[in-house]
């Protein structure tokens, strides 16, 4: 297990004030972060532009020094014994970046593999490996200029893994990458948890993903630690407004009863006529599905159209901003 | 890991990533020769027979000699610098980031990157140098053996220098400044064109900062002048002095520069 408590990283830096005179200033970029990341698990980290996500993975991944709080990997100190670490984590940033681009797929694997200590049969036979787990077989021995975005991004898949990491951090790994290509990398990564049996943290803005694919979720703000839980869990404790909508043949009579019978309940309505019959829109704070069909079925009325519209992700981060911007 | 498969992954990268298209090499053989070409005929025009100031420290008839080993020695050091700007392109990239996600020890990476571009970068000026000394005579050598021993020394000051200077690139994305204090004062200074012995004084004192100008006090003792052993160990001293300070520097700074990295998270700024 991954473990991190406490974990702060405050930056200096020095504003130009004038010509000579400079003044500094003290960013709290992570300020009080726990978390940890299971094995076989995919967790996501969460948090608007300049939360603190990219900060947190870099000290997980040995590349900046938090100022205060530990790590541990495993029970071992990430500050104390930072060599053993790097071979048993790595770090994936989205976008086109960080790999030599002069250099075939092959090339860049061979190379960052012989920094990590691997050689002869055991590195060929894993650059061999990776590129056929990412799919770029047919290019491997073009120069990686020639790739296209999501190309890219699968060799830094393949890059990440070349140490064979137990624990991978992955920051915005599907950024501009469009939506089939993305589909293929969320399995890709859903693949390494499950199969593979290795611990992920990501990152993302697409809320989407990181709901289809995590197990768990931290949403941080301003390096704070806001919330934690399942997908599930949160969207529960953060959104409760649910949304039915619904077409009901009938006379207008029946609509009214529907209404204030509803209202009996919390549920707030209002009523449309359409072309089919008339049109309900319901909200209110707990899955009414159940107490509507009921209804309906009593009154032997013709139900037309139901559609129910639960509350995701992107809603209880969006609840979160609202909430945290008002006080 | 060992250094020797470090420096052989740096040698296959910069390979495909530095010379990736013929003309550097072009660049790399045409460039040096010119300069040289150049200083030579700078010369011609003054009466440098004996009596004159500068026959005083160089033989007229060695003129050609002098300037061609100059620059053989310039250019080994001088491909390092070039080398070292290297490191500004990989901060951009986001690849320096990575290397320091790796396990691999630091000052071998610095060391063998310095390594594996020298011998691409010098070869072919080198074997053009070596043309040009056979052709022009003049070579009086007292002791073989410090003739494969002043080249050794070459190839080992211009590492442990271009070592140096990478790590120097570790620490900003502003060490560019490095080209451009290095170029034309490091050929000046280090006696390249003009004989270190007939600078002013305080001249000399900047010389002696340099390697270089102790490399360059051996290799041309021992092909021109027929010095011995005995004769150079003065400047032996003094060399290996001078790499041994930058040896310690280098494996103190590259340890200061990597915790600067991950105190400021520096590497990221460009
Ligand atoms: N090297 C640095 N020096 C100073 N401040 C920094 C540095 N890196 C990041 N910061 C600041 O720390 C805070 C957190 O940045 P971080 O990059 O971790 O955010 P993020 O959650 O990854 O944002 P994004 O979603 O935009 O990637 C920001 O206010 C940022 O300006
Ligand atoms: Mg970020």
């Amino acid at each position: 297990m991954l473990e991190a408590r406490h974990l702060k990283k405050y930056y200096t830096v020095k504003e130009k004030t004038g010509w000579f005179s400079r003044e500094k200033q003290l960013i709290r970029a992570v300020d009080e972060i726990d978390l940890s990341i299971d094995k076989g698990e995919i967790v996501g980290l969460l948090g608007v532009n300049g939360a603190g996500k990219t900060t947190t993975i870099k000290m997980l991944s040995t590349l900046l020094t938090p100022t205060s709080g530990t790590i541990t990997v495993d029970g071992t100190n990430v500050v104390e014994q930072p060599n053993r670490i790097k071979q048993q984590v790595n770090m994936i940033a989205g976008g086109e970046r960080m790999l030599y681009w002069r250099l075939t797929a092959r090339e860049n694997l061979m190379y960052f593999g012989k920094l990590y200590g691997l050689h002869g049969q055991t590195l060929t036979e894993r650059c061999r490996q990776l590129i056929r787990l990412v799919g770029l077989d047919e290019a491997a021995d073009h120069p990686v200029e020639r790739y296209s975005k999501g190309m890219k991004q699968r060799l830094q898949i393949a890059r990440g893994l070349i140490n064979d990491p137990d624990y991978l951090f992955l920051d915005e790994p599907t950024l501009g990458l469009d939506a089939p290509v993305a589909r293929q990398l969320r399995k890709t990564v859903k693949d390494l948890a499950k199969v593979r049996n290795k611990g992920i943290l990501l990152t993302s803005h697409y809320l989407e993903e990181v709901q289809e694919l995590c197990d768990r979720v931290y949403i941080i703000e301003k390096g704070h630690l806001l919330l934690h839980g399942t997908p599930e869990r949160i969207i529960q404790t953060v959104v409760n407004i649910f949304h039915l909508q619904a077409v009901v043949s009938g006379q207008s009579s029946d609509s009214i009863w529907l209404k204030q019978e509803l209202e009996k309940r919390n549920v707030q309505v209002s009523v449309k006529d359409s072309d089919e019959g008339k049109l309900l829109h319901m909200t209110a704070s707990f899955d009414m599905t159940a107490s509507f069909i009921a209804l309906v079925a009593k009154q032997g009325l013709i139900l037309k159209k139901l559609e129910a519209t639960k509350p995701n992700l992107e809603d209880a981060i969006i609840k979160l901003a609202e909430e945290s911007h008002a006080s | 890991m060992n250094l020797l498969s470090i420096i052989w992954a740096e040698v296959r990268k910069s390979h495909r990533h530095n010379f990736n298209n013929h003309l550097v090499y072009f660049s790399l053989f045409v460039w040096p020769a010119i300069l040289f070409i150049n200083a030579y005929y700078a010369f011609k025009p003054f009466n440098l027979q004996a009596g004159s100031p500068l026959a005083r420290f160089v033989p007229f008839d060695k003129l050609g000699l002098f300037l061609i080993t100059g620059y053989l020695a310039y250019i080994f050091f001088w491909s390092l610098v070039q080398s070292a700007w290297q490191m500004a392109y990989e901060r951009q990239q986001g690849t320096l980031e990575l290397l320091l996600l790796t396990p691999v020890p630091r000052i071998w990476l610095m060391f063998g990157r310095a390594a594996a571009n020298l011998i691409e970068a010098v070869w072919l000026f080198s074997a053009f140098s070596l043309l040009i000394i056979l052709f022009m005579g003049g070579v009086h050598v007292a002791e073989w053996w410090l003739v494969p021993v002043a080249i050794v020394l070459l190839v080992l000051s211009a590492v442990i220098w271009g070592g140096f200077l990478n790590i120097i690139f570790l620490f900003s994305r502003d060490a560019g400044v490095l080209y451009t204090l290095f170029e034309a004062p490091m050929e000046f200074f280090s006696g390249v064109r003009m004989p270190v012995l007939a600078f002013p004084i305080w001249a000399k004192s900047i010389a002696f900062l340099f390697p270089l100008t102790y490399v360059l006090t051996i290799l041309r003792g021992v092909v021109m002048e027929g010095k011995t052993f005995r004769d150079l160990s003065g400047s032996l001293i003094l060399l290996l002095g001078v790499l041994t300070v930058l040896v310690i520097a280098s494996l103190f700074l590259v340890r200061v520069a990597e915790r600067h990295a991950k105190e400021t998270g520096n590497l990221t700024l460009f």
